[in-house]
């Protein structure tokens, strides 16, 4: 191996550091406007009129609402809480939950723009349809699951706000107010964890010797798994992750896609925001089956050679 | 006072973050951390920023959209300390690695990633397909490779040597087409000097760098060429040098890799744009 397996560099560090910081913002920002826009200007009964009543035929629309109602993963959580207070299903709110931070056009964008040159297209179908079946087969395990094994006590007894139930702002200024304050308060959640997943990607992209890492990226099962658990860590926003995701170039790319799709789904600031809503035991479950699952399924796409 | 403390530490935190990525891109800096299709999103969200910042500030308050016990939000702490050390989180790194970041990599950062020689290591790379062979009434069918244009399509210097990029000759070693207009042909490189430690057998040889971007510096691959030359000055690593000489392509190590034999190579400023793509 040429040189030490690990050179600290500051300056190198915060050049990293700074052009992903640059890069996601964006990004960041588009998502959360949406986001406020869509917390004070829809109203949740809306989603819920035009849903089948065919339990997966529904499921499988609310997987797909993220198309039309984008959200990222750190509002999706309030999102479907009200929801649900409104006669959403849990199954359905779990589908929209896992799927909508993934099946959205903002992270279609942000993918095809962060591998452009590297199978783009590929990639960011695969994304979005790999995130998409795995939301699908989440949400129908747990409609077979009681409500009460899911959901924390008390959970479905909050009453919502915003303009849902009408006890939102008055007026359309009133309204943009409360959507902007909403924005920038999620611009500002994320924007915290996303600082320390860019510091913990820029160090571990500008420090390590990646001849070190070679053996881990060689091996097909070992670099799938690592990256997810690498993503876990992290705990980045969907709509920035697929620009650290395609740095990591010694991969392979079902290993970079793995990341991508389980990364949204589940991290550990995800891990506390869900234990606000579901029970301890149901959310360290979801964890663990869709990291097996993601990494199964990824693994099988190795055939794809991406 | 928390509300009022939350909301001016939030406007003030939009407000560096706007005019900090502003200033990037007026001050042309971000040339050097980001693709150019990327300069115009980043304008637009310092600027939409810096607009959120005046809105929270000015606009009517209304109720938060977070009702009373539902609020998730890490910001949205009941604590003045809380509050505060989500702002120096916010705002400290930023500001530090804008005044640290020598906006370009060092060497350390080129030897962690290890340099690329070869055309095929490179992200997007297309292999050379051989043009298709003549029909049977001897007519040309169409080329589905686009036919290169003949060396009148480079640029010369006022020297008349071609003004060519290091990937330029990594593509000529791969593609016989474009090794025509290359081969032995006087050309002037500009890229950042980094020692050969391996290849160098009569230590006459450095490599001439150049960081390969397809979004932002940090998916940078250090694209390589080889640089011959009689005496070689001792330059610091990764500081920015122009090498004039001629371009060859010997087979070493059973394959053909592009060594420029350098006539002169003198120190120089760092190009309008440090990136090649």
């Amino acid at each position: 191996m040429n040189g030490p397996w690990f050179t600290f560099s500051f300056s190198d560090f915060s050049y990293a550091f700074l052009s992903v910081l640059l890069e996601g913002v964006p990004f960041i920002l588009l998502g959360t406007l949406l986001s406020g826009l869509i917390d004070q200007f829809l109203p949740a009964r809306v989603m819920v009129r035009f849903l089948p009543r065919n339990p997966f035929l529904g499921i499988c629309m609310s997987a797909g609402m993220g198309i039309v109602f984008p959200m990222c993963e750190c509002g999706v959580v309030p999102v479907i809480r009200r929801l649900m207070n409104k006669g959403l299903p849990l199954s359905n709110a779990v589908a929209y939950m896992l799927a909508a931070p993934i099946v959205n056009p903002i992270v279609a964008l942000s993918t095809y723009a962060a591998f452009r040159g590297q199978n783009a297209a590929d990639f960011t179908i695969l994304r979005l349809g790999l995130g998409y079946f795995v939301a699908v087969l989440a949400a129908l395990a747990v409609h077979n699951l009681p409500i009460g094994a899911v959901l924390r006590t008390g959970v479905m007894a909050v009453t919502g706000g915003g303009t849902a139930d009408g006890r939102g702002p008055a007026g359309f200024l009133g309204r943009i107010s409360a959507a902007l304050r909403v924005a920038v308060a999620d611009f500002l959640d994320v924007m915290v964890f996303f600082i320390f997943g860019v510091a913990v990607a820029s160090l571990f992209s500008t420090a390590m010797n990646q001849e070190v890492i070679l053996p881990l990226a060689l091996n097909l099962w070992l670099a799938t798994f690592s990256l997810m658990g690498f993503a876990m860590i992290l705990s980045l926003c969907s709509t920035s992750d697929a620009f650290i995701a395609a740095t990591f170039v010694a991969f392979p790319g079902v290993a970079k896609l793995a990341f991508m799709v389980l990364g949204p789904m589940v991290d550990l600031k995800l891990l506390f925001i869900y234990s606000s809503v579901f029970k301890k035991r149901f959310v360290v479950g979801l964890a663990l089956g869709l990291f097996v699952l993601v990494g199964l399924l990824c693994v099988r796409l190795s055939v794809l050679n991406l | 006072m928390i509300a009022s403390l939350q909301r001016y530490v939030s406007a003030g935190v939009l407000m560096v973050w706007g005019v900090v990525i502003s200033y990037f891109f007026f001050s042309g800096r971000v040339g050097s951390y980001l693709h150019p299709s990327f300069h115009t999103w980043t304008v637009a969200s310092g600027i939409i920023l810096v607009l959120m910042a005046g809105g929270i500030l000015f606009l009517p308050q209304a109720q938060d959209g977070c009702p009373e016990g539902e609020c998730l939000h890490t910001f949205g702490g009941k604590t003045w300390w809380g509050i505060a050390l989500a702002g120096i989180i916010l705002v400290v790194p930023l500001l530090v690695t804008t005044v640290v970041s020598p906006s370009q990599f060092g060497a350390a950062l080129v030897m962690n990633r290890g340099m690329i020689d070869s055309i095929g290591d490179l992200p997007g790379y297309i292999p050379y397909a051989e043009p298709p062979l003549p029909t049977e009434d001897g007519s040309q069918p169409a080329n589905p490779v686009e036919t290169q244009p003949t060396a009148s399509y480079l640029p010369l210097n006022e020297a008349g040597q071609i003004k060519a990029q290091s990937v330029d000759l990594l593509y000529a070693a791969q593609e016989p087409t474009m090794r025509e207009d290359f081969e032995n042909k006087e050309v002037e490189l500009i890229g950042q000097f980094m020692p050969a430690k391996s290849n160098n057998p009569k230590g006459d040889r450095f490599n001439l760098v150049r960081m390969f971007v397809m979004c932002c510096a940090a998916d940078s691959r250090p694209v390589a060429v080889t640089v011959q030359a009689p005496t070689t000055e001792n330059f610091p690593e990764m500081s920015w040098i122009k090498v004039t000489g001629k371009a060859t392509f010997p087979t070493e190590a059973g394959r053909m890799v592009p060594v420029v034999v350098a006539d002169q190579v003198t120190a120089t400023d760092p190009p309008e744009e440090s990136f090649i793509y």
